[in-house]
């Protein structure tokens, strides 16, 4: 029976390929979320029925990252109707399942839940059914073309956010893995940074590294938000990180911003985006810091006695003239002081604008340690929905400490 | 929201205001209407800032991308009556040089 074998063959590859599918959208995890129990909401209130679900098959279960009118405790796939809409492939509509020869066994219609079903298939970008939008009521139902027309749309809805946030969440666990995993804590010195974006991932960066007694840091931020935004960032990161080796031995950021603006120059160019960024070398010895400003411009020293300097830059963001050309620039920062770096989408939560270095410099005044800097940083941000993105760099010379000489 | 005017002045200059908040969704109609202007042939342009709340990166690359093309097709752009939150913008990214700004959007083209 050659042709029985290769339709099992066939059916047991397209359900690889669909737990694999699963399993890529990262679906396996049984977490109800609002914005599908909001699409089962409408769904329910649709065909005026006693409940709907997203339903997930993960190998042998049935879970359920949406559901209205239901629990979502995850049932054997066996005893489902959405294992059939699933294999089916295509909008299923059951009026009475009591009365249907396919389903009339199942424990869910014998013991009364489900008389009428209508299951929409969910799929992923390559086409494989990763989950079913469903409705059903106790009470067999024949829905009307019009009520189906809209659940169909609904079902699309549902399968944009059961694919799309897949892909949010992949892309910013990638973006965060991109940022220093943890604050540098060096003698006589603790170096930390945040960076929030205001979608899943952004344009904003900042990196953070020691080698020969030298720290080299930076934060940048790409014009606009999300996506965009951030592949360029990471190219800009990637770029400015290569100069590590020769800013740490001495080389001049001048120099070095020059050569990372003319190679990210075409990038920039072609996809109409600019990059504001700011680079320094702090000599842990002596607290001696080079840096470069490229348009950034949001670069604060707060001294130990609380006093403010807004170390402002001469150089323009690199994407903006073709021929441009950036110098280094020299400060100190001595025992007690801190350097606060950020980007643009901080101005955006303080009530002076103007004056930002006020309300800047005020808050790193009230702050006891860099790491309750930022969590003041990150709390303003959720308590004013921050619309951009929002970074932060903080680089403590700690009081008393003479650094590692 | 921001709501944009565009019209071309007696001196063939084409002067946009855009009116309200400069941001990543409304930068693209800014943006949209510099390009329109140039490809139809008005080279010289000034954007009347005096109405702009607030700009933001994105409006900030509007400005930049049409400055780039008015030069590009041989004309310039320039901007006038920035607001005291617009001039920050310009000043904290040191463009404040490359986009000087003029005192109207009548004289923006006099030098």
């Amino acid at each position: 029976m050659a042709v029985h074998t290769d339709v099992r063959s066939t059916r047991t590859g397209r359900e690889e390929r669909r737990q694999r599918a699963v399993e890529a959208l990262g679906l396996t995890e049984n977490v109800r979320e609002e914005r599908f129990d909001r699409i089962t909401r409408l769904a329910r209130a649709l065909f005026d029925v006693d409940a709907s679900t997203v339903t997930v098959l993960d190998r042998d279960r049935a879970i359920y990252p949406g559901a209205a009118g239901y629990d979502g405790t995850p049932l054997p796939r066996q005893e489902t109707l959405c294992d059939r809409a699933t294999s089916e492939e295509s909008l299923l509509v059951v009026p009475d399942a009591t009365q249907d020869p396919r389903f009339d066994s199942l424990d869910i219609v014998t013991s009364g839940v489900i008389s009428f079903y209508v299951g929409a298939p969910l799929r992923d970008g390559a086409g494989n059914v990763v989950g079913v939008l469903c409705a059903f009521d106790s009470a067999a139902k024949m829905p009307s073309p019009t009520q189906l027309k809209a659940f169909e749309d609904l079902a699309v809805w549902a399968q944009q956010e059961l694919v799309g946030h897949a892909e949010r969440r992949g892309a910013r666990q990638v973006q965060t893995s991109l940022l220093p995993d943890r604050p540098l804590e060096l003698d006589g010195w603790d170096v930390a940074g945040l960076c929030l974006p205001a979608l899943a991932v952004g344009g904003d960066f900042y990196d953070y590294g020691v080698s020969h007694g030298v720290l080299h840091l930076g934060l940048g931020d790409v014009m606009g938000k999300g996506t965009g935004a951030a592949l360029l960032g990471a190219g800009v990161r990637a770029a400015i990180r290569a100069t590590h080796q020769e800013v740490v031995a001495g080389g001049d950021l001048g120099r070095s911003a020059t050569r990372v603006a003319r190679g990210l120059g075409a990038d920039l160019e072609r996809s109409g985006s600019f990059a504001t960024v700011f680079e320094a070398a702090v000599d842990l010895c002596d607290g001696t810091v080079r840096s470069v400003d490229a348009g950034l411009g949001l670069v604060l020293v707060v001294r130990a006695d609380g006093s403010c300097e807004r170390q402002v830059g001469r150089g323009r963001p690199f994407g903006v003239l073709p021929d441009d050309t950036w110098e280094q620039q020299t400060f100190h920062l001595e025992p007690g002081d801190r350097l606060v770096v950020f980007s643009d989408g901080l101005l955006d939560l303080v009530d002076d604008q103007l004056r930002w270095w006020e309300p800047v410099g005020a808050m790193v005044g009230e702050a006891a340690d860099t790491a309750s800097l930022l969590a003041h940083v990150s709390a303003l941000a959720a308590a004013h929905t921050a619309l951009d993105d929002v970074t932060v760099l903080v680089v403590h010379r700690h009081a008393g400490a003479q650094g590692a000489a | 929201m921001m709501e944009l005017d565009v019209r071309t002045d007696e001196r063939g200059v084409g002067v946009v205001v855009p009116r309200g908040r400069l941001n990543m969704v409304s930068a693209r109609s800014l943006r949209d209407a510099l390009d329109t202007l140039v490809n139809d042939g008005t080279h010289r342009i000034v954007v009347d800032l005096a109405e702009t709340t607030f700009m933001d990166s994105s409006g900030l690359g509007a400005l930049i991308a049409g400055l780039k093309t008015a030069r590009q097709a041989g004309g310039d752009l320039r901007i006038a009556r920035p607001t005291p939150a617009v001039t920050t913008v310009f000043e904290l990214t040191n463009l404040d040089k490359v986009l000087r700004p003029r005192e109207s959007a009548e004289a923006a083209f006099d030098d």
